[in-house]
């Protein structure tokens, strides 16, 4: 299939192709490992459109787009700029073509000044001297077009999140680019910066900059772009003009599988008492949240990366300071209040990072002492450490969680990612914890584990744990949860129960598009 | 600042691996030789020494080797455990070794062996909790801190001192110490190796030495698994301080002298001692028994350069280019692993 993307579905009126496309991609595929992240994928945006790219976490935008500026060589397709083609995975050709990338997660140097940023990588500079004076023109030029003030010498460092995402823009403007990608540059944005920040692409795009939007937000891309490109699993679903799109279908076309709920086998939930209370939580990224989570229930936590889920599991468990709130936990009819990690653990909780091979492993370490650190004192007479009892319970624990194959004097980091969550979950099943926090449990892990993964979830809570799963895949939430709530910006938006949920109302919450269902 | 965010940005695009199961390791010869290598090259070594080099293989000689090498022995087993917890080394031996010595001596001399033990393990300790504290919780840089209380302690040592050498008295227990041997053996040597055996277990067989391993290879995970990180990483720097207590006591009964300056080096050798027995400077990976290997190796290798005329201008630029070399393989090693 060649060149049919513009003509599948773009119908008659629309903001359809005046001109001829600046950028191209044309059939693009990219794997990484075995996961097919990018599948055959074709875009074209002409001058002065805004063309959004949506889709769930993991739909493939966000590789399509460092395909688009050269970060990622694909495996097949090319890029191309004005009819010609860009060498692929170089993005310096990118650039000198006029693709600019705003970053998702910022990449400016917070010890420098604000004209040092903007300029960051093509400092001006004449025999090894930087050009200083010229330095501060072209950043101020480039400050000026976006409409924003700021003073040039101020430290990065000392901006608030929003005029660091306004100096990144600046930064890609400052390139001349004729093509600009901007990746979720509203997620850290309040309200009115969001306000501002759309405005300023409207602009822009009328001034003929293309203009790629990536985001979740479905009320902003309805706000500004003029058409919607949908990425599901990697594949292109479809692109529409956004005049002919109603908001509903879009999320539908974003979560496809016909909006049924996808419920596995289904677990007769019996929820006990509450063990752990969380009352009005607040910390960076949580603006006050209340939570319960009871015996033998299974609570999932909803919503778009970037919501505040992690930094909500984190505050309650104290592994980073919260700034208001109390947590506490019911052991044994006696209450405790946690008041810090160590308390925390010491009474009860397991806790399942988000990054396993950062925060939840030590990789160089065998599986057997990855199990045994946490239950270290329970494994040592005095403070000598019963190897004969580390190998007895490490090997148990391997075999509960089906580690394959049971080699547990191993490192960690030679097992696949599957394998390695299986021993994240191990080294604290050996506590046997009463409440059990998992953030993104299946991560990066093959279909196989994955379905023993929720199988060991389930059982956790059938045998009257209070568990918590913080997970961004859809079915999975769905699948898993007695009880969603979802989170945006830092507080619940909305909470369903499992007969109540799927994943138009989990996504219109999320996305804060609340035609679907409401809370 | 926020410097760890763009990697995890990068992780939830990692490719991982498709298939479930072990990645078996292929045979990497780098990791061949930054753990077992050690082997093979200190036994290579002392077998060309013994055919090529005129007096080496004498009993004085070697037991002399082994005498030199017993001080800076002990000190690299003990840092062996601030290596491990992947804080890179803890350049205060120096001063250590020199206080403890001159402690030993100069307060026996005026008040007794009892209190001179006594002060060397508060001193001792002292040195352990300063560099722990600064680098596990304020989390400075271990090599700033241990070069700054380099700096502080042998100026203390020198005010005190004002740079003279002490003698102990030539009968005293000191003397003593030093010269007793167990046969051919002298009593430095046995030091070394039952610290050596002592610390071997400490790191491998205590909860304490399972901590600092685990720490080293992953700080936030064993922080997440409930482990006091910063208790960790005190102890490790007490430990190395008390190690290097030792080492000064070693060195000053092996002459029967003390001066601030006789240990200048010891930061390095000892440094190079623990590479080059396949300790990783990164962390989470290494062997006290190891590094009682690479202090042999480092002692031949001095040893061989001694008997061959090579003068000390030869010998540290030797120590200089092992280092490199020991340095560039672990590196490579460990970028060659999966993970």
């Amino acid at each position: 299939m060649t060149d049919n993307t513009m003509a599948s579905s773009v119908n008659g009126d629309g903001p359809a192709i005046a001109t001829a496309p600046i950028v191209e991609a044309r059939n693009i595929s990219k794997a990484f490992g075995g996961v097919q992240a990018v599948d055959d994928v074709s875009l074209a945006v002409p001058p002065g459109e805004i063309h959004a790219v949506v889709g769930e976490n993991g739909a493939g935008k966000s590789t399509l787009m460092r395909v688009l500026s050269g970060i990622i060589k694909p495996d097949t397709g090319g890029v191309f700029v004005g009819g010609e083609r860009l060498d692929a995975g170089d993005p310096r050709a990118a650039l000198e073509a006029g693709i600019s990338l705003v970053h998702q997660e910022l990449s400016l140097v917070p010890e420098m000044t604000v004209a040092e940023n903007i300029l960051l990588g093509s400092t001006p500079s004449r025999g090894g001297f930087i050009r200083g004076s010229e330095q501060r023109r072209i950043a101020a030029a480039a400050l000026e077009e976006i409409g924003v003030t700021v003073d040039l010498d101020e430290h990065i460092s000392r901006l608030s999140m929003a005029l660091r995402q306004f100096v990144e823009i600046a930064r890609a403007i400052a390139r001349k680019p004729q093509v600009l990608i901007l990746d979720e540059p509203t997620a850290t944005l309040t309200p009115a910066e969001t306000d501002y920040l759309l405005d300023m692409l409207q602009r822009l795009a009328g001034r003929g900059l293309a203009i790629l939007y990536i985001s979740h937000r479905i009320p902003e891309i309805f706000r500004i772009c003029d058409r919607i490109t949908v990425l599901r699993d990697g594949q292109h679903v479809d692109t529409v003009a956004t005049a002919d799109a109603e908001p509903d279908t879009v999320v539908q076309m974003m979560v496809g599988r016909e909006l049924e709920a996808v419920l596995g086998e289904h677990r007769d939930a019996k929820p006990g008492e509450v063990i752990v209370s969380a009352k009005g939580i607040r910390a960076p990224g949580v603006n006050g949240i209340d939570l319960e989570l009871r015996a033998g229930q299974i609570v999932g936590l909803g919503g778009l990366v970037g919501a505040g889920r992690t930094e909500l599991v984190r505050a309650i468990l104290g592994a980073d300071p919260r700034t208001a709130g109390d947590v506490t936990i019911t052991l044994d009819g006696k209450t405790h209040s946690i008041n810090g990690y160590g308390a925390a653990i010491a009474n009860g909780f397991g806790y399942i990072p988000e990054e396993r091979r950062t925060d939840g492993l030590a990789l160089t370490m065998t599986v057997s002492d990855n199990i045994a650190l946490p239950n270290r004192e329970h494994l040592s007479t005095g403070s000598v450490l019963e190897r004969g009892k580390i190998a007895r319970f490490a090997k148990q624990l391997a075999d509960t969680v089906g580690l394959r194959p049971p080699k547990i004097e191993h490192e960690a980091g030679q097992f696949s990612g599957g394998n390695q969550q299986k021993v994240v979950i191990a080294k604290w099943l050996g506590r046997e914890p009463t409440a059990i926090v998992l953030d993104e449990p299946t991560r990066g892990v093959d279909v196989g584990a994955k379905a023993e993964i929720h199988r060991l979830v389930r059982e956790l809570a059938d045998d009257g744990k209070a568990v918590l799963v913080v997970s961004s895949d859809l079915p999975e939430l769905l699948e898993l949860s007695d009880i969603i709530h979802v989170v945006r910006d830092g507080r619940i938006t909305g909470t369903l129960m499992r007969d109540e949920a799927d994943e138009a109302a989990v996504m219109a919450l999320a996305s804060g598009q609340t035609t679907g269902a409401g809370a | 600042m926020k410097t760890e965010k763009p990697v995890e940005a990068t992780k939830t695009t990692e490719p991982l691996a498709a298939e479930p199961g072990i990645e078996e390791r292929a045979f990497s010869l780098l990791d061949w030789m930054s753990t077992r290598g050690i082997f093979i090259f200190t036994g290579l070594l002392i077998l060309t020494a013994a055919v090529f080099i005129d007096g080496f293989a004498s009993l004085t000689n070697i037991t002399d080797v082994f005498n030199r090498a017993a001080a800076i022995g002990i000190v690299a087993v003990g840092m062996t455990f601030v290596v491990i917890s992947a804080n890179y080394l803890d350049l205060s031996v120096v001063a250590q070794v020199a206080t403890s010595a001159v402690v030993l001596i100069a307060i026996s001399n005026e008040h007794g062996f009892l209190l001179a033990f006594a002060l060397a393990i508060v001193i001792a300790l002292a040195y352990g909790i300063v560099n722990g504290v600064a680098v596990g919780i304020f989390k400075a840089n271990a090599v700033i801190v241990t070069l700054a209380t380099t700096f502080i302690g042998l100026g203390l040592l020198r005010w005190f001192s004002g740079g003279s050498i002490y003698f102990g008295p030539p009968d005293g227990p000191i003397r003593a110490f030093g010269s007793t041997r167990l046969g051919p053996i002298p009593l430095s040597m046995i030091v070394l190796v039952v610290m050596t055996l002592l610390l071997s277990f400490v790191l491998t067989r205590t909860n304490f030495g399972f901590m600092v391993k685990s720490y080293g290879s992953n700080r936030e995970a064993t922080r997440l698994a409930g482990v006091n990180t910063s208790m960790v990483v005190i102890g490790a720097f007490i430990i190395t301080a008390l190690a290097a207590m030792v080492g000064g006591f070693v060195l000053a009964a092996f002459s029967n002298t003390a001066v601030s300056s006789m240990s200048d080096g010891f930061d390095f050798r000892a440094l190079a001692a623990i590479i080059v027995g396949g300790t990783s400077v990164f962390g989470g990976r290494g062997s006290v028994l190891r590094t009682l290997l690479g202090v042999v190796f480092v002692s031949v290798l001095t040893n061989i350069m001694v008997l061959s005329g090579l003068g000390f201008g030869y010998q540290q630029m030797a120590i200089g280019l092992l280092i490199v070399v020991a340095v560039s393989v672990d590196a490579l090693a460990r970028k060659a692993a999966p993970r």
